[in-house]
């Protein structure tokens, strides 16, 4: 399991008294590796409910209300899957916090669903990777990672 | 940390540590938390020296024990009452108590972000109510017993404790595990003694050939 901050390394940033905003964001997960074995279609299927990570389920946590383009999302916990597709991943926001993998999915609690594009990634990621980073309109983007795709969904806040 | 001689165990382990302290009277105030922070290389910092995974890995205990693969299963039968995010440091061969960890100094309970408890209701700690909230947590060790500290200085980085915001302080017994502990372990456990009207757990910490029980019921 792992944990990234918005602002970027925000724990850290704290103890050294270097903060200059708020926390905006954390996002909690597991990180399958590569292994050797071939990630988009076959380790991680098209068309399917994705758990993105593993174990408990993926937690995403958000200390601000927030908009991901035109969706609004209150500040508080939910858990965050996606199908992937070969050409867009949609990524879901979900209601049910604190379960287990993507075993016991339902959509009607979804808040909502949001399309992305994925793209290369110039560096290879052997280890399933979710980060925080500042984006150039002054919010910032969940960029999920593994393999050699990436996606971004951008936050406002 | 599912032995069943556990809670003989314990009351002999209390019984011997209140003995124990009551002839060592030397350590009751907290230290001043003048560290020096050198903060480890960040995730990307990992990442571009290749080191893709953390070796000290972040793990989540809930309880009720399992909850989210219980709810997995749809078998939930109580709501939730606690989590813990801690990261797990491995002994590697060191020496752990009295070396690793300080006897008298502030011990991260964990390694990386500091370790962090939630309670989803008020619960009640060696007699004192614990507000439901979320907490960090760390310990002042000493050779007989430790201290668990709940602090409100939350999403910080636990190589620094700001003690003002200190929020309980609850001393426990130690005592020895029956296997060693290669990796830092956090763990609830149902007290045996749990009923309907008071509902009994403990918090189990071990690491190395040491673990203490951290008594919470609601």
């Amino acid at each position: 399991m792992d944990m990234s901050y918005y602002p970027v390394n925000y724990p850290i940033l704290k103890i050294q008294n270097k903060t200059t905003e708020s926390i905006f964001a954390r996002v909690m997960y597991s990180r399958p590796q590569k292994n050797g074995r071939k990630v988009m279609g076959e380790l991680v299927e098209f068309g399917k409910v994705w758990r993105m990570g593993a174990n408990e389920a993926t937690e995403i946590e958000l200390f601000k209300d927030a908009s991901v383009g035109k969706n609004k999302i209150k500040k508080g916990k939910y858990t965050i899957y996606a199908i992937p597709e070969n050409d867009k991943w949609t990524i879901i926001f979900n209601k049910e916090t604190d379960t287990w993998g993507a075993f016991q999915y339902d959509q009607k609690k979804d808040l909502f669903r949001y399309d992305v594009k994925p793209e290369k990634n110039s560096e290879m990621a052997e280890a399933f990777t979710i980060m925080w980073e500042k984006s150039n309109d002054g919010g910032a983007n969940l960029v999920f990672a593994w393999d050699d795709f990436k996606c971004t969904v951008p936050f406002l806040f | 940390m599912k032995q069943k001689s556990l809670y003989l165990g314990w009351i002999k382990v209390v019984v011997f540590c209140f003995l124990i302290a009551a002839c060592n009277q030397s350590e009751n105030t907290l230290p001043n938390n003048k560290i020096t922070v050198t903060p480890p290389p960040t995730k990307l910092q990992q990442d571009a020296d290749g080191v893709s995974l953390d070796k000290s890995p972040m793990d989540m205990s809930y309880y009720p024990v399992d909850f989210s693969k219980q709810k997995m299963v749809k078998a939930i039968q109580e709501p939730l009452i606690a989590r813990v995010i801690y990261s797990r440091p491995k002994k590697d061969n060191r020496l752990i108590f009295g070396d690793v960890v300080k006897y008298g100094s502030p011990w991260r309970l964990g390694a990386n972000e500091a370790t962090e408890i939630e309670f989803f209701t008020d619960v009640r700690i060696n007699n004192e109510t614990v507000k439901q909230g979320r907490y960090i947590l760390y310990s002042i060790p000493y050779p007989d017993k430790w201290r668990i500290v709940l602090n409100n200085d939350l999403y910080t980085w636990g190589l620094k404790f700001d003690s003002t915001k200190d929020v309980h302080r609850f001393t426990v017994p130690i005592q020895k595990t029956n296997i060693p502990f290669e990796r830092f372990t956090m763990e609830f456990e149902k007290d045996p003694q749990s009923a309907k009207t008071i509902h009994k757990m403990v918090m189990h910490i071990a690491w190395d050939s040491l673990y203490a029980s951290l008594p919470i019921s609601y």
